[in-house]
């Protein structure tokens, strides 16, 4: 990935004079000539205008010491230049007496200079790893809901606790290759399901306890993993020690790493796995009439709370895996799963309530939502896109995309 | 209030008309409908509720399809018919409850535009639940107090100001303590609604949807549920209503049930109207008899 | 170790401007949730909008407080009937996803830096919050003290304070005589059920709409006082973990109760406070082991946190009334 180096603005008018002045270039070899600037003082009333010559420099004299406004005319810089990310067209400077106040206007090519095509290529990429990760993810939370009604706002932190693990294993205990690490992680996580459905949620339903009560219960849980993580983890983001560096294949616009060819294949070989037990094993049958209405299930001699406990147990194991791969893509915090909660919640929903296969493809559609945003709009803001096509969507079509209208009264 | 009451227990109704009586004065009120000729989509001489080619389908299946029904006004009306023939489904898209994918209808000699359940209430037309909707968390009172209409209370502005609708929550806390009195559920007006046997709660929810004086009640399975004994009293309260001028559509299954207090029934299978009149007329019909025995006839094959 | 500290420092945290930012927030939860049945999880929003509103109109744009704080109120308002228009008639638990959605979505518009020109962005936003201090009445001097011990608190803290009590007993009181009106009965029945307020013929939207825009703007206060306290706003105090502290202070008081809300924030801060303050004492402690007290040393605020979320769990396992509800109306969720 190319990166633009910052322009420099340079120090070189005479000394004894009070200016600003600078430099707008980019790299070390790009120099813009006519690009306006505007000094005003404090109050906003003008000083005076500059534009750069063949050297792309540029200074105003100012009348004495103090706080300047310096403006750039982004309208006068040359085509696909533009100020880079984060830089104000507008900044305010401090100059003393005689002193030669250089001012530094960011600019670079308009992102990257890589091609658009090749540039949505690998954000369509990203976007697709993403949005499996998410759909793993949400596998749990959709088949969990669909079985027993619990929205478990715990399961991001099911996703954290993925990711931690790993790490202790991978870097802490043992040092274990990731690989073995992340085995290892999914098996933890499997039995913490357990532990959480045989231990906490089975009694609950016996108690008959509200559905609020226990989605409350899930919020609670949800806070307690979250600040256990930051207890012993630390909120500092933290990033496996396999893996890291890796030299990227070039698949024709694509350029990718082996560890996402790898993210990608084992998600989409668990998502075939788990697609093929639903359809066609007696566990899958097992499943799908439990969701479709537990009472009959359990008249029609299915072991309800078996099928729970594997639904949890699975569930929880595949949200810990993608807790592994999301720490792989980027690095590991207390916050992982929070912040991949509300994608989950996005992706299941976009795709209705408790269908898996919808849950899949609203995962997608998250994820890539996500990541394609960020050709136009500035990557800090990528995660308001899927939470804005999550409402429109509900507007429009409250069942989902692949929902189907419930029947009323 | 009905004499076919169970022997009442502790205060009771002072009213102890006869049931010759009652029945007497049935038979005078109700004579128009009997001239009635009994066949699907018949006119009615003072219908309530007119409805044209209402249709209803969920993905290819269709609830309901009735090309012209009417309801008389003031005689109760039984709504009978197999399992899934519809009949909920009917009584959802005509109280706004469902959207019907066409159709139209007319009640109480309006065309009805935009179904909305409120809006309908408030024009007299009340209906009351398969599975009771009592508010658990509400008093028994409370519940009752809601179902009365045009509350200035439940104006948000006025609502802080109590001088403004006390006068009004006290003649309704009357008129709610007169139904209770009538259903039997004195006794439990400061309960919680949620600690009711399931047949009060039926009773409530009846109770409930007279106060706003409604013109036409839309009972759905009122006696599923109900012990014989309130069930008694409940059938009583549904004839009574009649008598006092409020028309009734009920759904049932019981037959017993629909001949002892319909006054007219329609039959309703596969969402479409099969039959409809007399109640001893329509229980031995062929076509009605091979509806519920799950038979085709030949003729509503097309 | 030092209980009177301890306890000092609770009581501080019990009454002080935090308490009453929770218990307002908490008692326009309580209209949506409680009352209502509304599951809003996204009350931070509300908060939000109310405090950087008011920020914003005096930082920005240089206006004075007294029209700051109707524009912070105004936001929350409009808020409300954003919201709700299109996600009223949603089901409880897609309600919850969209308004928790929502508010991340403004917390994220407003900490960007596209936004700073506005907001402040990541950078927060202050203002000078003067026009609210002229009038305290408390002598403000750097040795006035109100209280005693570590219970006490400066002028300017008692200024706040009295009004934001004030505030917390006035719209208690509106919220009080506008529930047990007719009106508050037609939000409980849609509480119990929707469908049955319907065929009663209550406009079951226009309630549920209303519900919400009172308790936004109720939950809007909460931000203007935040804003006032903090003289400004950042967008990494609104995150979606406020609103769930706000429904553990609302369970723990006892939702669709009264006082509830109130007793609840007022319990909520005086608990925190207590286990961070004991465990600061205790870190300092000399006979406990190393180990121990430096892993407890600087992590006392991320244990009481911790501890939020356990009282949650335990308080939904053996009192999910709260302190002040009543058993038997829980009973009869569970059918």
């Amino acid at each position: 990935m190319m990166l633009a180096v910052p322009a420099l603005a340079q120090d070189g008018a005479e000394p004894g004079q009070t200016q600003l002045n600078g430099t707008i270039r980019f790299g070390f070899d790009q120099f813009f000539e006519g690009v306006a600037i505007t000094v005003a003082d404090s109050s906003g009333a003008e000083i005076g205008q500059a534009v750069t010559d063949t050297d792309g420099r540029w200074s105003v004299p100012v009348p004495g010491p103090g706080a300047y406004r310096v403006s750039i005319d982004t309208g006068t810089l040359p085509e696909g230049i533009r100020l880079r990310e984060g830089q104000e067209s507008l900044v305010d400077a401090v100059v003393d007496a005689g002193q030669s106040r250089a001012v530094v206007f960011a600019v670079g090519e308009a992102p990257k200079g890589t091609p658009f095509g090749e540039r949505a290529a690998q954000t369509v990429f990203n976007g697709f790893k993403f949005g499996l990760i998410i759909a793993m993810s949400a596998i749990g939370l959709s088949l969990i809901y669909g079985t027993t009604g619990l929205v478990n706002f715990a399961h991001g932190e099911l996703v954290t606790f993925g990711a931690v693990i790993a790490w202790y294993f991978n870097s802490s205990w043992g040092e274990l290759n990731l690989i073995v690490a992340a085995v290892l992680t999914v098996i933890v996580c499997g039995m913490l399901g357990a532990g959480l459905e045989s231990g906490l949620f089975r009694p609950l339903r016996d108690r008959r306890l509200g559905i609020f009560q226990l989605v409350v219960i899930t919020i609670g849980l949800s806070l307690l993993g979250r600040q256990l993580v930051q207890l012993f983890f630390g909120a500092e983001p933290l990033p496996y020690r396999d893996f890291q560096v890796q030299e990227r294949w070039e698949f024709g616009p694509w350029a990718v790493t082996p560890r996402e060819v790898a993210t990608i294949a084992v998600i989409l070989v668990a998502l075939v796995a788990v697609g093929l037990m639903l359809q066609k094993t007696r566990f899958g049958k097992a499943t799908r009439a439990v969701a479709d209405n537990a009472d009959l299930a359990a008249v029609s001699g299915i072991n309800v709370n078996r099928v729970v406990l594997i639904v949890w147990i699975m569930g929880a194991a595949l949200a810990g895996l993608g807790g592994v791969f999301q720490g792989l893509d980027a690095d590991i915090d207390p916050f992982l799963g929070f912040q991949l909660l509300l994608l989950i919640f996005a992706g299941v929903e976009l795709g209705g309530l408790g269908t898996a296969y919808g849950a899949l493809a609203g995962s997608l559609i998250i994820g890539m939502s996500t990541e394609v945003s960020t050709l136009w709009i500035s990557p800090e803001l990528k995660f308001v896109v899927p939470l804005a096509a999550l409402i429109l969507v509900l507007l429009l079509r409250p069942q989902g995309l692949f929902g189907i209208r419930a029947r009323v009264g | 209030m009905p004499a076919d009451r169970p022997p009442p227990e502790g205060p009771s109704a002072p009213e102890d008309r006869s049931m010759l009586l009652d029945s007497a004065r049935r038979t005078t009120e109700v004579e128009p409908i009997l001239t009635v000729h009994p066949e699907p989509g018949v006119a009615k001489p003072n219908p309530i509720l007119t409805m044209d080619g209402l249709r209803r389908s969920f993905g290819g299946l269709t609830a309901v399809d009735v090309d012209h029904l009417e309801i008389e006004r003031g005689i109760v009306t039984a709504l009978i018919g197999p399992n899934g023939a519809g009949k909920t489904t009917l009584f959802n898209l005509l109280t706004g409850f469902d959207r019907a994918d066409h159709g139209r209808w007319e009640f109480n000699g309006q065309m009805v535009t935009s179904p909305s359940p409120d809006r309908l209430a408030r024009r007299g037309m009340v209906r009351t639940f398969q599975l009771t909707k009592s508010l658990a968390k509400l008093s028994v009172l409370q519940n009752m107090l809601l179902g009365a209409p045009n509350q200035m209370g439940e104006r948000l502005w006025a609502a802080p100001f109590r001088h403004l609708w006390r006068n009004q929550e006290r003649t309704n806390t009357e008129r709610a303590d007169e139904l209770l009195e009538q259903f039997n559920l004195a006794r439990m007006r400061d309960e919680l609604a949620g600690t009711l046997s399931g047949g009060q709660r039926k009773l409530l929810e009846v109770a409930r949807a007279l106060m706003s004086d409604p013109a036409l009640v839309m009972l759905d399975e009122p006696m599923a549920g109900v012990n014989p004994a309130l069930a008694q009293s409940l059938l009583g309260h549904i004839t009574q209503l009649a008598l006092s001028g409020v028309s009734v559509v009920y759904i049932e299954h019981d037959m017993d049930v629909v001949s002892g207090i319909s006054d007219w029934v329609v039959v309703l299978a596969q969402g479409r109207v099969i039959a409809e009149g007399g109640p001893w007329k329509v229980i031995h019909d062929e076509s009605v008899i091979d509806a519920y025995l799950g038979r085709r006839r030949a003729g509503t094959e097309a | 170790m030092d209980f009177d500290i301890i306890f000092g420092n609770a009581a501080r945290a019990a009454f002080g401007p935090e308490a009453i930012i929770l218990a307002l927030a908490a008692i326009g939860l309580n209209i949506h949730f409680g009352f209502t049945g509304l599951l809003n999880f996204g009350q931070v929003g509300f908060i939000m909008l109310g405090a950087y509103g008011t920020s914003v109109a005096v930082a920005t744009f240089g206006w004075s407080l007294w029209v700051g704080i109707p524009i912070g109120l105004f936001l929350a308002l409009a808020l409300a009937v954003a919201l709700g228009i299109p996600t009223l008639r949603l089901h409880a638990v897609m309600f919850a996803i969209v308004t928790i959605a929502a508010a991340e979505i403004i917390r994220i518009l407003i900490g960007s830096t596209d936004a700073i020109g506005l907001t402040g962005g990541p950078l927060s936003v202050s203002f000078d919050a003067g026009a609210f201090f002229d009038l305290n009445p408390y002598a403000d001097g750097p040795q006035d003290r109100y209280g005693v011990g570590t219970f006490a608190f400066t002028g300017q803290q008692m200024w706040v304070i009295t009004v934001g009590w004030v505030l917390v007993a006035l719209v208690s009181l509106i919220v009080f005589l506008i529930i047990r009106s007719p009106w508050g009965r037609v939000l409980k029945s849609i509480r119990e059920d929707e469908d049955a307020a319907r065929s009663l013929g209550k406009n079951v939207f226009w309630y549920k709409m209303q519900a919400l825009m009172i308790g936004g703007v109720i939950g809007g206060m909460a931000g203007v006082i935040d804003a006032i306290k903090t003289s400004g706003a950042d967008p990494n105090g609104f995150r979606p973990q406020v609103t769930f502290y706000t429904y553990t202070a609302l369970l723990l008081g006892g939702a669709a109760t009264y006082m509830g809300p109130v007793l609840g924030a007022i319990l909520f801060w005086f608990l925190r406070e207590w286990i961070e303050s004991f465990l600061r004492q205790l870190s300092a402690e000399a006979w406990l082991p190393g180990a121990i007290a430096d892993f407890l040393e600087g992590s006392e605020g991320i244990i009481s946190v911790a501890m939020v979320g356990l009282a949650l769990v335990l308080l939904m396992l053996f009192r999910p009334q709260g302190i002040t509800g009543n058993r038997i109306e829980m009973q009869l969720d569970a059918r």
